[in-house]
């Protein structure tokens, strides 16, 4: 339910950008988000249909990119990709681990013109 | 058509702002707690133990979140303490715009900020809002697998607090599966068992947070 205040920040920043960079059109948002966040593409997509209007994404679609969550193990040095955020390491068990990826929440890069 | 790479985090804003608030909080040396948990889990029951423990001793400040009303925060004030509301209206959680309402209204240095978060264990999770860090209180009712179900503010809570440990008996929850809950999403916590109607195992917390003021008091006269 928080998607609403953080759709809104994603069309500010898109709009900012386009704006600094010319662009009248924003045709896509191609936006990373890791698997542990709590924010959900779709509440994402239902917020930003009205959100947009009148500005210059209204004719936008997102490009969502999922970023899976990666841990290296501190006691057996492996790396891991996990489906559940248990942060305990699959190979030896030890929850000495350090995450290298999941938390992400940012755009990569806009197209229009 | 063209593409421009952007490579900004979506609350960069609030970030900023967070960034801003915590530099505020740090020059006049408060010790900032950011309290969450579900309605209902006991985080104004929490807090007045709290500053029944330490109000002789530190100036302490409460900034209660709510949607709507200012039900706990006439309660605090009757403690003796300052106490801010902060109304949120349609939002779920407190940002660090929110949290900037509350500096122009502080009227002294204040050795402990408390504040109190909206009720919610999802939202609040993902909105520094300039805090030192995230305390979260999980109550015996709520059951010992909360932590693998809400796993992002487990992981970023600095300190657990399991409370309402004189429910326990009527309740089906099991204060070691929760700690391995806890561990399996933070290794690293630090983790209470209380009772804040009773007022059982207060004393380490007070103990904790005392530690905390007085590591910040020190570095500051250091520095």
């Amino acid at each position: 339910m928080h998607e609403f205040g953080v759709t809104k920040a994603l069309v500010d920043l898109c709009n900012q950008e386009a704006a600094k960079n010319d662009i009248k059109k924003v045709q896509k948002i191609h936006l990373k988000i890791g698997r542990f966040t709590g924010f959900s593409p779709d509440s994402i997509v239902f917020y930003f249909e009205h959100l947009k209007n009148k500005t210059r994404c209204s004719n936008a679609s997102i490009v969502f990119e999922e970023i899976p969550i990666e841990i290296e193990c501190a006691s057996c040095r492996k790396r891991n990709t996990l489906e559940d955020p248990v942060l305990l390491c699959p190979n030896c068990g030890s929850d000495r681990i350090h995450l290298i990826s999941g938390r992400e929440f940012f755009v990569s890069s806009i197209e229009g013109e | 058509m063209k593409r421009i790479k952007i490579l900004k985090p979506v609350l960069v804003s609030n970030q900023q702002r967070a960034k801003e608030n915590r530099a505020v909080f740090d020059r006049m040396n408060s010790l900032v707690i950011n309290i969450i948990a579900s309605p209902g889990a006991g985080k104004t029951s929490f807090i007045k133990n709290l500053i029944l423990g330490l109000k002789e001793r530190y100036r302490i400040l409460v900034v209660e979140g709510d949607i709507r009303g200012q039900i706990d925060s006439k309660s605090i004030s009757l403690l003796g303490v300052d106490v801010i509301q902060i109304n949120t209206a349609t939002e779920c959680h407190l940002d660090a715009f929110m949290t900037a309402q509350v500096l122009p209204k502080m009227k002294k240095k204040y050795d402990l900020i408390l504040i109190e978060n909206v009720g919610n264990l999802v939202c609040p999770a993902e909105f520094d809002i300039g805090e030192d860090y995230k305390l979260a209180i999980l109550s015996t009712p709520e059951g010992d697998d909360k932590p693998l179900k809400y796993p992002l503010l487990f992981h970023l809570a600095r300190v657990v607090v399991i409370n309402k440990i004189d429910l326990q008996p009527y309740v089906d929850f099991s204060t070691d599966r929760a700690k391995i809950n806890i561990k399996k999403e933070n290794p690293r916590a630090t983790i209470f068992e209380v009772s804040a109607r009773t007022g059982q195992g207060f004393e380490k917390v007070l103990r904790h947070v005392q530690k905390e003021i007085n590591a910040r008091n020190r570095k500051k006269s250091k520095s």
